[in-house]
Parts: structure tokens; sequence; C-alpha cells
């Protein structure tokens, strides 16, 4: 990964077109400064992420991953973030069984006109995770790859 | 107990379905097979033992079609509920033969007390001793020695669903703490100890899916998403991402769904610890929702589902 | 598969903190990238047509434009590259001007993110398939949830463009605050003479169907086609007897009962029509005050009523219709006195609201025009008014400012000495805010040819002093500290959400912000839209405003609906989950988890079961996606493959 600066992890975030990609635009608009380790990806809404894609960048390279949806009670499909709630938490429960700091993994909810909210979640999350450091070097070690 | 009181129950039952899932001997005495009987000759095949491992109850959706009359333990009955939970069989159109079941053998703990011995008798003592008999002469064994682990925490001896009872109910002695003691226990290991575990564990697999196929709750089967292009999750090279991906699958397709029935690590030709992280979510399943697979028919399995205020799950704060 | 690229330079709006140029070069390098250029302004035309020639010039078959946000543009974009030939699915945007180029100052790091986020739009727009619009039918009727001047205005319009209309008021009449003000501001025209006669219209337009003391209880469908149920309160008179004629209300007993329509200035019987204008022009029971109820006898207004159109046995009813749009027009609420304990918290009689002095300088309110104090109805000769009663307060949770109170404040004060020649009113203000055509020059003459004495500062405490209210505050112009007592404090409370404002927007899956404002769609160009189709803001509930903002509102929410039902059809989102039939294992547990009811079972030839997607009623969420386990069903423009597409282009060990 030639373009990522040495000094960047690596950091993908899933975020709801309705509210937190909206959240994240605002942030934009207002010109609210944020480290630029986060890698985004829009999706309708925060119940269609499959946890396994936030496996897959775990085990594939990410050292953070950050997911964020509308509100609950808010979520422009009705239901969506609920359903996005229990997976979400399962994984979270799940990730430190598996020796993956839970930290790694964040998931919470921010909306289309909560632009500095997005930005101290970035800045938050970007942080720990670089208290954290790299999630693959250790990994490396015992990797049969 | 003998199967005679079976045998009667299968004759009557098999007077009004298509077939009836039962158990035969397989290659030798350490080994049973299933049988699928649908003439009363067939019926003297019929053996019950603590090698009768195998979870018959697996077969019911693929024959979905037919009115099926199926012999379970007590553990194999949870997935016939779960299956009810999940709209997967018709439960009109089975009839479940239950029987009451004081544990199974693990055949590879068997074999590995007789040192791989070719096996020429097994027998059960009314005491509970195996005497286990092999060229290199007789073993004598006990059960609770050669019980695979999920019998020495099993909660339901008793079947949680059945038509007919091949014997007296079972109250299961052991302690409900108990069964997720292993994965508190793991739980006290270094996040790093942990990573080592599975990493190793997982590099061991060799992707043939033996655990995938055995697993009843797998209803995927042949569209598998660890064997499609389209989704195209994971490739078919070796390495241990690509392996340890597909446990990930495996374990979050079955988070709240796994019955514990052990079939998947029975299979395993690698002796590796698949159920374990089903497990882990099963006690977290417990933990947030107060549910547990395969228990009540009328639950939801609790990732179809949901609730406005979740009291269980804490707001996460960075 | 040839991709174009297109990165935008926005002006410096991008370029100024990305090395465009390099990022095109960049891209030239990708596999499947045909061709990549950066240009000025992509979305103007010169940059739409360079897109479309490159399209024909380079046979381009994807095109991945990098600029402002897809929220912003894509659409913009999708019609370029269609009327270029190309399905306008095809296109992928990579968001780097709100997402990099306005967030971070390092050019080096900014280049490098928007490199790897413009390979990520290349890596998704690979996968990309062609999607076709379905074409349903529209249902040209609108729901008008709201019966204040935004909402009437709104209903009016569409009424009178022959749109049938739908009209749910909560109260028992239309009118909302408008119907309680007594003169409005800046022309001091009398509020009901100039509301009334529109009430009129909407109670006698036969396009429009008036549902008053009724609330929407389920919204089911989707842009076109709707179904409202509608909860119509008891009102415990049965209306299509009642005449209006008020018999009822002189001899009911229950003398003590709230006036909500007075906001309790005095009070009102339990049987009521809450101000003389009403429409529709009926009774009400109170069952909170009404002795049938209370006491469980009494039958006063039964034994009056002339036409026997009293019934205590009535129950809520719930009714439904389809309608094809929506517009909301809910309006606000005021926050509560006892949010200040140091104004006394509520507990001082002659300290009251601005909307309560509205109904005593009212007509047709309880003192039929003379301000008279609310403790002993004497006329006060020192008035106060406070402004920003909340609003603008961070410690009340009300940072925002609530629009209209300078103004009238202003005009309250006028009408002051309108009333009381020989009255001196005060008002403590923050900052006299009046940027509307007249406005300032209004604000003026309250002080200059009305002598108001404007004190610039918050008022700090108010506290009783035999009859007079003494208002201690801080003149922040002078440095000194001011105390007037006072006959009669107004209070400017800060406007809020309409009450039950989140409950309702979570019915019509719309946003709403931390105050509970419903939020428009763009904050600038889609001021009425919102970003749920088929969903439209007029007036209050999307932030406080006055009469003249509120009813363009209603009329630009209205024009919006005609335009939407100016087609006989409308074209549905392809974006919708599809089933894979072959790999489909009948397992259904999608139509547990889909939100919208939008999977059904169906039975292939051979008898197999598998999922099918009704596409008019799938949203697109793409929650039965997440729950099938064997990848089966899959969200067009946002499968598993377009998203692995993305995260493998970051996640590469
Ligand atoms: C003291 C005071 C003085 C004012 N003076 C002036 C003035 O002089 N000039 C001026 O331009 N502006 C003035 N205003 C502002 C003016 O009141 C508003 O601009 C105007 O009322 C906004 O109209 P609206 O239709 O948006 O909201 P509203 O008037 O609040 O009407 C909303 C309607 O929707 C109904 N409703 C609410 N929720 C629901 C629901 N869930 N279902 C169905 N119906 C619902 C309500 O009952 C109400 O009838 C003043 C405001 C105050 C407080
Ligand atoms: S995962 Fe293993 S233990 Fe669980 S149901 Fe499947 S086979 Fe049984
Ligand atoms: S059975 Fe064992 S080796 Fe085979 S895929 Fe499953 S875990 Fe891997
Ligand atoms: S969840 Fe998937 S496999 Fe199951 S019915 Fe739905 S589409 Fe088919
Ligand atoms: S995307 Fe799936 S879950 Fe969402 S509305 Fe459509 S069918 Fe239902």
């Amino acid at each position: 990964m030639s373009e990522i600066a040495p000094k960047e992890l690596r950091i993908v975030g899933f975020l709801c077109n309705w509210c937190s990609y909206g959240g994240a635009d605002t942030a934009g608009v207002s010109r609210f400064r944020q480290p630029t380790d986060l890698r985004i990806i829009r999706v309708p809404c925060s119940g269609r992420v499959d946890p396994l894609f936030i496996v897959k960048a775990l085990l594939n390279g990410a050292d953070g991953v950050l997911v964020s949806g509308c509100h609950p009670r808010d979520c422009h499909y009705t239901d969506g973030n609920f359903y996005a709630r229990r997976r979400l938490e399962m994984l979270k429960q799940l990730l430190p069984y598996l020796g993956i700091d839970e930290k790694r993994f964040h998931y919470t909810w921010i909306s289309a006109s909560e632009g500095q909210r997005w930005q101290k979640t970035v800045t938050d999350f970007t942080n720990q995770i670089h208290k954290l450091g790299p999630l693959h070097s250790t990994t490396e070690a015992h990797s049969g790859s | 107990m003998g199967p005679e009181k079976m045998k009667e129950i299968i004759t009557d039952v098999l007077k009004d379905v298509d077939v009836v899932i039962g158990y035969k001997q397989g290659f030798d005495k350490l080994h049973a097979t299933p049988c699928f009987i649908n003439k009363a000759e067939q019926i003297e095949e019929i053996i019950w033992s603590p090698v009768c491992v195998q979870n018959l109850a697996s077969f019911l959706p693929s024959l979905k079609a037919k009115k099926v009359g199926v012999v379970v333990k007590g553990c194999d009955s949870r997935t016939i509920v779960q299956y009810m939970q999940e709209g997967l069989i018709d439960r009109s159109k089975v009839v479940v033969v239950g029987i009451p079941c004081t544990g199974v053998v693990s055949v590879k703990k068997v074999l590995d007390k007789v040192n791989h011995q070719p096996i020429e008798d097994v027998v059960f003592e009314a005491d509970g001793a195996i005497l286990v008999k092999t060229p290199a002469g007789e073993t004598k064994l006990s059960l609770a020695d050669v019980s695979p682990d999920k019998c020495s925490t099993c909660l339901y001896p008793t079947p949680v669903v059945y038509d007919h009872l091949a014997a007296e109910p079972i109250k299961s002695v052991k302690a409900p703490e108990d069964v997720y003691k292993d994965v508190e226990e793991f739980e006290g290991k270094s996040l790093e100890e942990r990573k080592v575990y599975w990493e190793k564990e997982f590099d061991r697999c060799i992707r043939c899916y033996a655990c995938r196929n055995a697993c009843p709750m797998c209803v995927c089967q042949d569209s598998c998403i660890a064997e499609s292009r389209d989704p195209h999750w994971i490739s078919q090279k070796s390495n241990l991402s690509e392996k340890f991906m597909f446990h990930m699958i495996h374990s979050i397709h079955l988070a709240g769904r796994c019955v514990e029935c052990g079939e998947c690590e029975r299979v395993c030709p690698m002796g590796i610890p698949v159920n374990a992280l089903k497990k882990k979510l099963n006690h977290d399943m417990k933990a947030l929702y107060n549910y547990e697979p395969g228990v009540n028919p009328e639950d939801k399995p609790p990732m179809y589902t949901f609730s406005v205020e979740e009291k269980k799950i804490e707001e996460h704060k960075l | 598969m040839r991709v174009g690229v297109f990165i935008c330079h926005c002006g410096s709006n991008i370029a100024g903190t990305i090395d465009v140029a390099k990022v095109a070069a960049e891209m030239r390098k990708v596999p499947g990238v045909a061709f990549a250029t950066n240009y000025m302004y992509t979305c103007s035309e010169p940059g739409q047509d360079e897109i479309k020639e490159a399209i024909k010039r380079e046979k381009l078959n994807r095109i991945v434009v990098a600029a402002c946000s897809p929220r912003m543009h894509e659409l913009t974009f999708r019609r370029t590259i269609e009327k270029a030939g190309l399905n306008r699915y095809f296109l992928e945007m990579a968001n780097i001007r709100e997402h990099i180029s306005w967030i971070g100052l390092d050019k080096e790091a900014n280049t490098n993110k928007a490199i790897e986020s413009v390979k990520m739009a290349v890596a998704k727009a690979m996968n990309n398939k062609p999607l076709y619009s379905q074409s349903f039918k529209v249902n040209k009727r609108v729901l008008v949830i709201g019966g204040g001047v935004a909402g009437m205005q709104a209903a009016l319009d569409c009424a009178d463009g022959g749109l049938e209309v739908i009209l749910v008021e909560k109260s028992p009449s239309v009118g909302g605050m408008m119907a309680r003000l007594d003169k409005t501001f800046p022309t001091i025209d009398c509020s009901i003479c100039i509301l009334g006669p529109k009430m009129v219209d909407v109670a006698q337009h036969d396009k429009i169907k008036l549902y008053a003391y009724s609330e929407v209880d389920d919204i089911k469908g989707y842009v076109g086609n709707y179904q409202i149920k509608i909860k119509k309160k008891a009102t415990y008179v049965d209306w299509v007897k009642c005449t209006g004629c008020g018999a009822c209300m002189e001899k009911c007993p229950a003398k003590n009962s709230y006036d909500h329509f007075n906001f309790g200035v005095a009070p009102t019987r339990a049987i009521n029509i809450p101000f003389p204008q009403a429409i529709p022009k009926k009774a009400k029971i109170d069952p909170n005050y009404c002795r049938q109820f209370v006491k469980g006898k009494c039958g006063v207004c039964a034994k009056i009523c002339p036409t026997g159109a009293i019934n205590y046995e009535m129950q809520d009813e719930i009714i439904t219709e389809d309608v094809g749009a929506i517009i909301v027009a809910s309006g606000y609420g005021l926050v509560d006195m006892d949010k200040f304990p140091e104004y006394g918290a509520g507990r001082y009689p002659d300290v009251i609201t601005g909307i309560q002095y509205e109904r005593l300088l009212n007509a047709s309110g309880p003192t039929e025009g003379h301000i008279l104090r609310p403790s002993d109805k004497t006329e006060p000769k020192t008035v106060v008014f406070v402004s920003c009663a909340g609003s603008r307060d961070k410690s009340c949770g009300i940072p925002y400012c609530s629009n209209f109170c300078c103004m009238y404040i202003a005009k309250q004060a006028i009408l002051t000495k309108d009333h009381i020649p020989d009255s001196q009113s005060y008002v403590f203000y923050m900052d006299i805010r009046s940027p509307g055509k007249g406005y300032d020059e209004f604000t003026r003459r309250a002080q200059e040819d009305y002598g108001a004495k404007y004190v610039r500062g918050r008022v700090s405490r108010i506290y009783p002093k035999g009859k007079k209210m003494v208002v201690v505050g801080a003149d922040t112009l002078l440095g000194t500290q001011v105390e007037v007592e006072a006959d009669l404090v107004v209070l400017a409370t800060a406007v809020t959400a309409a009450p039950g404002a989140p409950q309702l927007a979570e019915k019509l899956h719309i946003s709403y912000d931390t105050f509970g404002f419903y939020v428009e769609g763009h904050p600038k160009l889609r001021p009425v839209e919102t970003n749920t189709a088929g969903v439209y803001l007029a007036g209050c509930a999307q932030g406080p405003k006055d009469i003249p903002a509120s009813v363009g509102q209603g009329s630009a929410a209205a024009s919006k609906v005609q335009a939407l039902f100016s087609k006989d059809m409308l074209e549905s989102d392809p974006a919708v989950a599809k089933v894979n039939e072959n790999t489909c294992v009948g397992c259904l547990k999608c139509i547990m988890t889909c939100p919208f009811g939008a999977v059904k079972e169906k039975e292939l030839r051979g008898g197999r079961i598998v999922a099918n997607v009704i596409e008019t009623v799938c949203a697109g969420c793409g929650v039965c996606t997440a729950t099938c386990p064997c990848g089966a069903i899959q969200l067009s423009h946002f499968t598993d493959n377009q998203l692995l597409a993305e995260v493998n282009t970051i996640c590469q060990k």
C-alpha cells in the first residue's frame, strides 16, 4: 500500500447514506478538521453492514473499523439500525475472544446535522487506533501465508 | 436401556409416516450410522447405545416434503426446536421419537484409549462400564472418560420436544452455570494468547467443509458463500486469513442459532475446536437477550429480531 | 472494462489541498482505467460535456467522478452519463471534497487519501451493473399534516391546482398559532381578519377533506402510494349534528377547564368551541374536566343541545386514506415557563408569555382586548418585555434564535401604547434581529414613535414587590445595573419543536435535528424537501420562521407536490434487492427481517421455495442482504461484491 503515509493507520468506515454520511458531509461543509486515516464506504443503511465486512477488513489489513448509522428510532428505513445494533454488538463482543481488541471496532449513531459529533468521533477513534498501534505486524509472525 | 421400547414405538410410528430415521450399526461396533426405515422388516436393524452419536434431526429440512419420524437424543432435539423457530420444518409432519440419554461416546476418545487398534467388539455393561475388545485385548472404560465434552455439561438429557418417549425422562444433574465455563475460562487469557490460539487452530483447517456439511443449522450447504464467486467473500487460497474468514462466516452465521450438538467438532478431521466460537456467541446471546437456541419453539432467533430499547446493550463511548 | 475517471478541482475547493493532477496520473496506472483527467468544474456544462465526449471518444463504459459529495451531485452526473448513452448506474462518485479537501490541510496526506478513495470508487464501478426503473402509478392525493397557516396555504394551493387534499389537524380547529395572534408585524393588520377567510376556504373547498382533532396514526407505503391511518379522536359531540350554536358551552357547569387555545389566560368550559372563528365550528368535550367523565354524572350539555349531538360514549376512530405525497406543517411549540426559575418559573401571575399577551390584546380573547393584569385585572402602566427567554441560551438547551420574537415584541410594544396611551414599555434585548422587508423600520418605530425603551442586556431576576414585579437586569451598553418596577412582564419564550415532533418524524421516516425540527433535503437548495421522496416540509416544523416565510414554504411545498404529480407514472428506484433463485435456499430469514414486508415466499415450478422481492415495496435498505447467509438476496448497487471491492481495495495484506 504505497499510498499510505507511514504515519497513517488503516481505518475503514461504513456510513449510512442518510444520517452519518450526511453528518460527515456537514463536517466537511463546516471545515471541521479531521485526521486523514479514515476511508469511507457509503452504504444505504447501517442495517446493510454485514458484520463479515468488518471481519474481512480487520483480517486483511485494517487497523480499525468504524460503523455509523442513524440514531435509534431515526432510521430512514425504520428498523435498519435496530438490526445493525444487534449484529454489531455481537461482533463487538466476539472480537476480543478472537484476540482482537474490541477498541479497534466502534459503532455509533450520528445524524446528518451532527457535523461536530462526526468530527469528534473520527478524531477520537483515530487517536484510539493510533494508541493501539497497527494490528497486523504481530499477525504476520504467526501467519502461514 | 435397550432398544426394545423404541422398536415398538417405531413400529407404530411407521404406520403413518413415509420414513423413520434411526440408527443402525456402522462398519464396526464402535460406529453407528443412520438408517432410513420405510418397511417394517427394517426395524430389526435399529440399535440404540452410546455409539449413536450422530444428530439425525439434521436430515429433516431436506425431507420437508415428506412425513418423517426421527429418533433424537436430548441434545439433538434442540435442533428440531430451532428448526421450528426458523420455520425450516413443518412440525405437523414430523414425529419425534425421543430418547432420554445418559451420554454418548466420542469415537475419537475411545480410539485414543485403545491406541487405534481395530475394534472387535464393544459391550456396554449395566453399571455404565464399557468393554472394548481389540486384537490387543480387552479394555474397560468408563463412559465419563470417553464422553464428548458436550455431555459433561448437558442440561437436556431428555428431549425438549417429542411425541413419544422411549424411556423414563431423566433430570439433568448438571449445573447451568457450568455450560459456559470453558468460554469464561478462555476469556481469562490475554488478548495475545487468544489470538495466537485461534491462528494456530484455524491455520490447520484444510477447508474440507466437513464441519459445515455436518452442521444442522448450516442451511446454505451448496450455496455457502465460502465457495461462491457471487458473492465472492473468500478466495480458494489456502492462507490463514482466508481460513480464518471461513470460520468467521461459519460462526457469525450461527450467532444465536447453534444448538451445540457438537457435530462440527465431531467430524473435523483436524480436531479443530470448531464449536468453540459458536459457544461464545451463545454465551453472549444468553447474556444480552436471555436467549438460548433450540429450547423454546416460540422464541425468535436474536439476530432476526430486535427491541427498540435494548436493555443490555450500552452505548459505546470512545 | 473501460473506466473513465474525472477529477474535479471545484475551483480551489478541492485543488487547493489535493494534487488533482497527481490523482489523475495515478488513476491512469490502475488496471481497467482507460482514461483519467482533471477539470476545473466538472459539474459545469463544459465539464459535463467533457465527460460525454470522453465516453464516446474513449469508448468508456464505467464512469467515476471524484468531486463533491454524491448527496450533492450524484443525480447530475447520472443524467450526464445517461445522455451519453450509458446506464445511469454505471456512475460512481468519490467524495474528495467534503470528506477530504475540506477537512485536512496536509496536501500530501489528502492526495494519498484521494487516490485511494478514487481507487475504491473505480473498484466498485467495475462491479456496477446496469439497472432499470419500473414505472408505477401515482395516487394524486396529498396529505397535509397540520392546519396552521403553512399547512392551510399548502392545502389550498394543492387543491386550487386540482389535487385532492387530506388535511389532518391535531387540535379541534385549523388556524394554528396565527389564529391566536392579535395583529401581525410589520403591517399591524388583524391576524384573524387575514387568516379567517383562508380558514373558511379550507372548510369549503370541495377538494379538501379536513380531519380536525385527528392525528396520523400510521404511515405505510412509499412515494406515490402511501396508506395513511388517521386517528379521529373522540370529541364526545357528533359533529354531523352539532351546529356550533354554543348553547352547551353557556350552560356547562365545569367552568374551570384549562383553555388550550388561550394558553390558560382564563378558564373555559369543559365543553367548548375554542374560539368564535374556529373551523370547523364544532363543540368538543374535554374529558379531563367534564363532570360526566370526572364525577360520573352531569349530562347538562346532553339536555341542552338542540340537535342531540352529545355522545359520552364516543370512541376514537381509525380512518384509512391513500395518498401519493405528504406535506408536513406541524408547526412549533413554546418552551415552558418552569424552565425559568429566575423569572419565577410561572409562579407569578403577572409574568406571562408572549403568546398569552397576544390573547390579552385580542378583541375576541378572554379580556375582549383590554389589557388587564392576570392578578388583579387592572390595566398595567409599565410593561416589560424580556426577549430571548430561553432562546440563544445553551444552558437552556436552546442555542438557536427563535427568529420572530424581536419582531413581535416590537409589535406588542406598539400595541400596548395603542391600548394604553399613558403606558411605558421596556424591552430587554440581546440583539435586535429584524432583517426582513420593512422590519428594521418597524422596530425603530416602536422606539421612536411609540417610546418603547430598549435596554440591551439580559434580565437576571424577576421578583414581586407589593403589587409590582421588579425586573433586574444589566444594561450592557451603559455598563450599569437596571431595575424596573413593572406591572406586567412578558417573556418571549423560545420556540421549540411541536410536541410529538420526533414521533411523527419516525412515522414519516424523515430526520429531525437535536431540537426536534425536521431536516430539509439541503439547507439551501432543497429547503422544503426531505430526504424521503414524497415528503415535504412547510412552516415552523422545519425551524422557527414568521408568517410570510411559513406561507412561502406552504406554497413551495405545494408546487413540489404539483411537480411530482405532473406525471401519471413514477419511476421506481431500481436500487432494490434481487434474489438469485439458483442460490436461494428458501430459508426465508430475509422475510423475518425486511422492515417493509417487501419479501414474499415464491414457489418455483419444481416446488422449491425461494424468496421474492416486490420491487415497488422494497425501500433498498439492504437489511435482507446482511441477513441472508448465502448471499442470495443482493441489494442492487450495494451488492456484497461491490462493497467487498471497496474493502479489498484498501485492505489487502
Ligand atoms: C407571540 C407570538 C407572536 C407572533 N407574531 C407574529 C407576527 O406578528 N407576524 C408573523 O409573521 N409571525 C408571528 N408569529 C409567528 C407565527 O406564529 C408563525 O410564523 C406561524 O404560526 C407559523 O405557522 P405554521 O403553520 O408553521 O405553524 P403553527 O401555527 O404552529 O401551526 C401548526 C399546526 O399544526 C398542528 N399540528 C401540530 N402537530 C400536529 C400533528 N402531529 N398532527 C396534526 N396536526 C398537528 C397544530 O395544532 C397547528 O394547528 C408570532 C409567534 C408568537 C409565538
Ligand atoms: S455449529 Fe456445530 S455445534 Fe453448532 S449447530 Fe452446527 S454443528 Fe452443531
Ligand atoms: S471440518 Fe475441520 S478442517 Fe474441515 S473445514 Fe471444518 S474446521 Fe476445517
Ligand atoms: S435469506 Fe437468502 S437464502 Fe434465505 S430465503 Fe432469503 S434470499 Fe433465500
Ligand atoms: S432491501 Fe431487502 S430488507 Fe430492505 S426493503 Fe428491500 S427487500 Fe426489504
